[in-house]
Formats: C-alpha cells, structure tokens, sequence
C-alpha cells in the first residue's frame, strides 16, 4: 500500500499539472467555440458558398493521413513478419487511435446536421467515394479498437474481471487478421480521400489521376515518423528510453525513403500538369493562384523544402539519422508539409471559380477564404483532444511493454 | 568435354489439371470481364457512344422535363429570379437563378441566365454520400432535406454552382413576395444544401389534376411563366410534340460545358450574332 502512495505521489508533479491546465484552456477554448457553432449554425465560420471547405477538412484529412502510422506499422510486424518492429506497434495504433477520432470529430463540426451523422450507414450510395470513406473510417476505428483491447485489458483497473483477459488474448492472436483487414480498408479510404478532389472533373486543379496516389504516398511515409517523434518525445519528457533508438531510426530511414517517392510522384505531377499537358483551363487556374494567392509559396516552400526535402536529408542522411532532434525536427516539417498539403488542395481548389460561362465577360469572383476565430477556435479543442488523450495512454495504459518482445 | 546437362520437364497430371484450370479460369474471367455486368467499361453503351445521347433516356416515365433559354430574346430583367425567390422562398442573398451580363466575341451585350440545369448525369448526385439528391425518372435532379447531411460535397462537385447551402436559420422577409408570386414551398432549415427544383410542386400537382406542365401556367416553372419575353420555354423533352422539342429540333441550341457529359436538361439558344 506504501508503495502504491508514494508512486501516486510521484505520478502527480508540478510539471504535469501546469501540462493538464494547458490541456484544460485548449479544451475550454475548443468547446466554447463548439457551443458557439451549434448553436448559431456553420454562419459564424468563414466558409461560403463559393468555398464550402476550409480548414476543418484540411485537419480532417491530415489527421487521418498522421494516423497512417498505425496500419503501416501494423503491416509490417503482422503481415511482413518483422518483429523488430514489435515494440513500437501499440504506440503507433494509440496515436492512429488519436487522429482517427480527432478526424471524426472534426467532421461531426463541419457537417450542417450533426445529428444525422448516422446517415452514411443506413443510406448508402455506393458511388460517393465519401460514402467509402465514411465506412472505411468507421470500420477501420472498430478494427484499431479491436487491435488495441488487450493493451487496455492489460491495464491493473481490469484485474477484478479476468474473462476480460481472456477475450483480450483472443483478440491479441488474431492480431494478424486485423492487421490484413486495416491494411485493406487503409489503402482504400487513404487514398479515397485524394480522390475527393480527383474526381471531381469540373474543377481544373483538383481533376487528375494522381490525386488518390499522392495522398496515400504521403500519408504512409508521413503517418510513421509522427510514431517515432511521439516515442521520442516520450522519452525526453520522462527521462527514460521507451523504445530502442535502431527501431525508431530505421522507421525514420523508411519515411525518408516514402518521402522521395512521393516527391518523384510529384515532379510527374507537376511536369504533367504544367507542361505535357497543360490545358487552358488548368493554366488559367494556375496563373490566378500564383497571383492573387500565396499558392506558389506555400507548394515550393511548405510543400517542398519544409515538407519533403529537409525531412528527406534530416531522415536519410547519417549524420542527422543519428540525432533524435533532427529526427523528430524532420518529423515535424514533414507534418506540417502534409498539413500544407491537405490545406493547398482544398482551399486553392475551391479558390479557383467555377468557369461554365458561355460568353467572355462573366466569371464567378475568386473565392476568398482564411479561417475565422470559431474555426481556428475548434481546432485548439481538438488538439487539446488529442493531447488529452496521449496524456491518458502514457499515464494509464501500458504502452510500452517489454513483455510483449518476448510474446512475439 | 563439358558435361551435357539435360533438364527434365516433369509434368504430373496434378500440374497438368493446374495449368488447364487456369486457363479456362482465365478465358472466363476475361469473358465476364469485357462484356459482363462487371465490366468496368460496361457503363458505356454502345449506342451512347455513337450518338452521345443519355444514359437515362431509356428511363420508364413518359417525361423528361427541360427547358430552353434564348440569350438572344434575354432583356435581362430579373423577372425569372424575382418571381423564383418568392415563389420557392429563397434568400435574395443565394438565388437560385442567376442572371448576369455578359459580352459575346464582337463585343456585344448579351444577358445570361441559368437555373439548375437537372443534369442526367449530375456530379452532385454522385458524389452525395447519402442519397440525398437524385434524378427522378422524369429527369429532375430533386435534394431530401430531411435526409441531407450537410457535407457540402454536392456544392463542390457542381460544375455550374446551382447549390447553395442553408449556413444559419433563416429569419430574413421574403422581400419579392407578394408581388413578385407567394411563397408555395417551406423554408429549408439550417445545415441542408437547396437548389431549383423547376418547381417540381407545381409539376406533380399539375399532372395529378390532369395539366400539362410547360403549357398549364399552374403547373409551370414561375420563372418561364413570369419571363416578359418568353426566353424561357419549359416542356417536355421526350415528347416530340412539346414547344421545348420544337424548339430544339428547329434551332442550334447547345449545353454548358457539353464535353463534362453532365447532360444538362436546360438548353440555350445564342445571341444572334454568336457567342
């Protein structure tokens, strides 16, 4: 009983407190801002009809592209057989866990009836490929859930019930079969998610084939290294090593390896696009976002150099694959170039009018779009979700358990 | 001098029934593939590709409502969406029609004005997740309000911006009505996506009393009825009969952005002059 005393004593310590009470504002501020949209309807965000989607759906897309980590991870223990990557699989389900909600809410924000949010499974169209995505989601979060009960079995609260244990250990030897099902419904609605936008042929910069390739490239070179920067962050916050440096370095290897395919998929893209086969209406398009909006910025700069090539030098090179702070400062700018990413289609696709004017003279204004307070207002929320949440994991489930090398 | 190797070709009979089997297999699928209903290109008939004529044409109703706007007989008054935002209580801030200037290649005025166009093909149907709009068999693109989620994704997709989506309760005064015609549908509530319906309340009550929409002025669009000068002609397009047929038979007509393969049902005669 001492024991356990003086362990709750250490458990609580200044530094987490002031930790939850920042936690806490980001909550408070993400509510209120929530109250505020229910209560007085999507009026008070700054979307409009000539652009519907803004920034909700730029971090519904990327929390859901950073939460790849999970079935990448998953695949490649269960179904490539490399144990050595054992280790590290619940954090990365955990964190995917996180996105994949973070998404969820998000869109419950964004939609005009969140009370119908049901609607998508009991009437189906099966050509919406929103549709997919809404089930993909769906599923995949019950297959992440699944994949994750034994670790929360694990926990000491659930002593008291041992059948729990033992539908735990089920579920933990057909592991392989959820890492197959989540490997399939991944592929499937990550990449659906790019062909959101891909398909839809009336807008000249969203309508290409590329699209559902560029998302899932990114999203599982991205999704990994936001695993190995928590597992780094982790140990720095606690002072002790969570998960051996060769395992985390080898994942940071791998995303800077999926970084250079994506960047080759994107310089086809671009050569595509802007030269072999340009048309009319994609240079007019392209020729109003390079001067009425920091397109050209945000893709060379966001896109490119933060996003992809200094992670790729920070993952790939051996004098920076050996220090944790590049790894993880790579990790980031990675993030924040798939975030760019996600931002620049979205809100540059919708920027760009809709031209099906038969005479010369009309064309519908260039949309204007940046986020308002009640906008940017739910976002802190749902990071404060998420921190919230990676909070409660690290304290209370076992995340990290040596057991589990010698299991596998 | 050196060895003669010779390999031996060991076929069982289990190989054999293998091979045999995977090619029939083989022969099958690619029959069920090409033509079969699972053919990916099984979307394009034959004859559509030949004439470019709809794929729903061949639907059961003995309608299919359209309409035709003459540029070249366009005043641009405002009537039509005057008498659309009383008649179907729209807010006069997101009309459903639109009418705007435009300028032909000569440098002329000409007056724009579009409605919904209730594509055969409508992007914004295919892409709702929940079946919230759809074409009816007689060819009009309808939305669900109560079963429409608002995900706005229709108003993305839709090539001509005819959507407009519901962002707060409305509490605005009907500012065409009474004069412009009175306010014959219910307001949308908030969270749901509205477009021109050709007023489809009107069309469905006109043929249960017996009517012949595009002619009964009671179970015509408000839009082509109010039109000082006729711009506007709605009817029946499968009927060879209709005045909207006529028309198209008669003249050169074309379709916004044609080469999208929405079909639009609304057609427009240019200017005179040309575009």
């Amino acid at each position: 009983m001492a024991t356990l005393a003086s362990e709750r004593k250490q458990f609580i310590t200044p530094g987490l407190i002031s930790w939850l009470m920042m936690i806490g504002i980001l909550l408070t501020i993400g509510l209120v801002s929530a109250f505020e949209v229910f209560t007085k309807g999507l009026i008070i965000t700054n979307m409009t009809d000539l652009v519907p989607w803004g920034l909700w759906i730029t971090v519904d897309l990327s929390s859901i592209a950073l939460g790849a980590g999970a079935f990448t991870l998953s695949a490649v223990v269960y179904l490539l057989g490399l144990k050595r990557f054992v280790p590290i699989v619940r954090l990365a389900v955990f964190v995917g866990f996180i996105g994949y909600t973070s998404a969820l809410l998000t869109l419950v924000m964004d939609i005009g009836r969140p009370d119908r949010f049901w609607h998508p499974w009991v009437y189906w169209n099966v050509h919406s490929v929103l549709w997919e995505i809404t089930w993909c989601i769906t599923l995949y979060l019950t297959i992440m859930v699944m994949e994750f009960a034994p670790v929360i079995f694990e926990a000491p609260f659930f002593d008291r019930w041992p059948w729990l244990r033992k539908v735990g250990h089920f579920l933990h030897v057909i592991t392989p079969a959820f890492a197959l099902l989540g490997l399939g419904v991944s592929l499937l609605h990550q990449s659906s998610l790019g062909a959101t936008y891909g398909i839809v042929k009336s807008r000249p910069i969203w309508f290409k084939p590329s699209m559902p390739i560029m998302f899932i490239l990114s999203a599982v070179s991205v999704g990994p290294s936001l695993t190995m920067a928590v597992a780094f962050l982790l140990e720095w916050v606690g002072g002790k090593r969570l998960i051996e440096h060769s395992i985390l370095r080898t994942i940071a290897k791998a995303s800077g390896f999926g970084l250079l395919a994506y960047a080759y998929l994107k310089f086809w893209d671009l050569a595509a696009v802007t030269y072999y086969g340009q048309t009319p209406a994609v240079n007019a398009a392209l020729h109003l976002l390079s001067t009425q909006t920091p397109y050209n910025f945000g893709f060379w700069v966001g896109e490119i150099i933060i996003g992809i090539l200094l992670p790729v030098v920070f993952f790939l090179h051996p004098r920076f694959n050996k220090r944790p702070a590049f790894l993880v400062l790579g990790a980031f700018m990675a993030i924040a170039g798939v975030i760019m990413n996600r931002w620049n289609v979205t809100v540059s696709g919708l920027t760009v009018p809709l031209s099906y004017s038969p005479g010369t003279q009309y064309v519908l204004p260039a949309g204007q779009y940046f986020p308002s307070l009640a906008e940017w207002g739910v976002v802190v929320g749902i990071i404060g979700y998420a921190l919230l949440m990676l909070t409660l994991g690290v304290k209370f489930l076992p995340l990290f358990n040596k057991e589990e090398q010698h299991h596998a | 001098m050196s060895k003669k190797k010779t390999v031996k070709v060991e076929l069982t009979r289990r190989d054999f029934l293998v091979i045999a089997g995977t090619a029939v297999g083989s022969v099958a699928a690619a029959q069920v593939l090409t033509t079969g209903p699972l053919s990916p290109f099984g979307s394009l008939k034959q004859d559509q590709l030949e004439t470019g004529e709809s794929v729903h044409e061949g639907t059961s109703s003995p309608y299919h409502w359209g309409m035709v706007i003459d540029l070249d007989k366009c005043i641009g008054c405002e009537y039509c969406l005057r008498a659309c935002t009383a008649t179907n209580d729209v807010e006069p801030e997101r009309t459903w029609n639109i009418v705007v200037e435009e300028k032909n290649s000569a440098g002329n005025t000409f007056y724009f004005s579009r409605p919904c166009l209730h594509c055969q093909d409508a992007p914004c149907v295919e892409v709702c997740p929940v079946k919230a709009t759809y074409v009816r068999d007689d060819g009009l693109v309808i939305m669900d309000y109560t079963r429409c989620i608002g995900c706005r994704y229709c108003e993305v997709a839709c090539p001509y911006d005819a959507r407009k989506f519901n962002w707060e309760e409305r509490t605005d005064e009907n500012i065409y009505a009474p004069t412009w015609g009175t306010p014959e549908v219910e307001r949308r509530p908030r969270g749901v996506i509205e477009k021109c319906t050709f007023c489809v309340h009107r069309i469905d009550r006109g043929l249960e009393q017996g009517l012949i929409p595009g002619e009964a002025r009671e179970s015509t669009p408000a839009c082509v009825n109010i039109c000082p000068v006729e711009a506007r002609v709605f009817g029946n397009l499968k009927d060879p009969e209709s005045t909207v047929s006529k028309i198209i038979a008669e003249s050169a007509t074309f379709r916004l952005r044609e080469e999208l393969g929405t079909e639009p049902s609304v057609y427009y005669i240019p200017p005179k002059e040309g575009l």
